[in-house]
């Protein structure tokens, strides 16, 4: 999924929850910054394609995938709150309904899946849903107002 | 610890690791347990609320853990079960002496499991990617200056924080093999995850001795 449909998600949680402060930071970190691992591939993406544009290029890392579990649930353990936990979740569950490869529990285990929903085109799925995020992000703006 | 590193240390240990391997006959191994028993007095100690006297046995059992590497180094017994073992042992001498100021009631026991569990999973990953930053009982040592506490936040805060990173490193390793390969991108991870596991398996099993013990003894 793409950072705007994470960033929509993002915050219609935060707005559903009412989070503010370090609870509201703690959401967009781990709802939309965790894609910051996309930098540390760029140098490869430059090494290995150049400057064109190349569609369905590996830019994932274990910063947005599920073996990240192991070190964010010790952290909200340590936090007191659930909130990076909730969202890395959220963050998760929009990544696997997109169909390319992706490695969940490497470097423990080599299984590659590619998610769900794998038959429907990724590109309407994407529509659909930050149709419908953007839509309940203004109903529950309007609402609260 | 690097290669130049470990040699200048192995020169400065060597009359000990003589006396430990040659006059007394101890093995890495034993020397590795000697080390761990070590720890476990200095848990016991500190969980009695003696702490000067348990960083004592604690420092006399982190130099008997840097002495077993030398001896396995310096008259060749270097085994990958002799890793292993040093590896089980110092996580289960940091977890005593993690507990034992809990018990103390020194820190809270949260922070005692979370640093445990923080250290631990560096472990699995800080051999494939070279990331180590050591921030483990060593830090204990300033326990005079800092407060028990914030200690036990820095060694979850550093070790954690290299868990990450150190996942980042595999993750980039990984992506060499990938760009390596080349070909179509849609299928590039699954066939390089072939590859790598194909590689693990025709690795042959080591050839060192399986303990590390000297010929002879």
């Amino acid at each position: 999924m793409t950072v705007f449909t994470h960033f929509l998600a993002t915050t219609l949680g935060v707005q559903a929850l009412g989070l503010e402060g370090r609870e509201a930071v703690l959401a967009y970190g781990f709802g939309v910054a965790v894609d910051v691992d996309h930098v540390v591939k760029a140098p490869y993406y430059l090494r290995a394609v150049g400057l064109r544009d190349k569609r369905g290029y590996y830019w994932r890392s274990s910063l947005q995938e599920p073996v990240g579990f192991l070190w964010i649930a010790p952290l909200c353990l340590w936090l007191g709150t659930a909130v990076p936990l909730l969202f890395y979740a959220i963050h998760l569950l929009m990544d696997y309904s997109v169909s390319f490869e992706k490695m969940p529990f490497y470097p423990y285990s080599r299984w590659v899946t590619r998610g769900w929903l794998v038959h429907v085109p990724d590109k309407v799925k994407e529509a659909v849903l930050f149709t419908i995020l953007l839509v309940a992000n203004v109903a529950l703006w309007w609402a609260r107002r | 610890m690097g290669p130049p590193l470990k040699r200048i240390a192995d020169r400065i240990v060597r009359p000990l690791v003589r006396l430990l391997h040659e006059g007394l006959g101890l093995s890495p191994a034993q020397i590795t347990w000697a080390s761990f028993w070590a720890s476990a007095a200095a848990a016991g100690a500190i969980a009695a609320g003696r702490v000067p006297l348990g960083l004592a046995l604690m420092a006399a059992g982190q130099v008997l853990d840097g002495i077993d590497g030398a001896v396995a180094r310096s008259y060749e017994l270097s085994s990958d079960q002799g890793h292993r073992l040093d590896t089980l042992l110092d996580r289960a001498s940091e977890s005593l002496i993690f507990l034992a100021f809990a018990v103390a009631g020194l820190v809270p026991t949260m922070h005692a499991l979370l640093a445990i569990t923080a250290v631990l999973l560096l472990t699995t990953v800080c051999d494939r990617s070279g990331l180590d930053p050591g921030f483990k009982r060593v830090v204990l040592y300033f326990g005079t200056w800092v407060p028990w506490p914030t200690l036990f936040t820095i060694i979850f805060g550093v070790n954690l924080a290299a868990y990450v990173i150190g996942l980042l490193i595999i993750d980039c390793q990984f992506q060499n093999r990938m760009d390596a390969l080349g070909g179509d991108l849609d299928t590039v991870a699954s066939r390089a995850a072939r590859l790598e596991a194909a590689e693990s398996e025709a690795m042959p099993p080591t050839t060192q001795p399986v303990l590390s013990e000297p010929p002879g003894r």
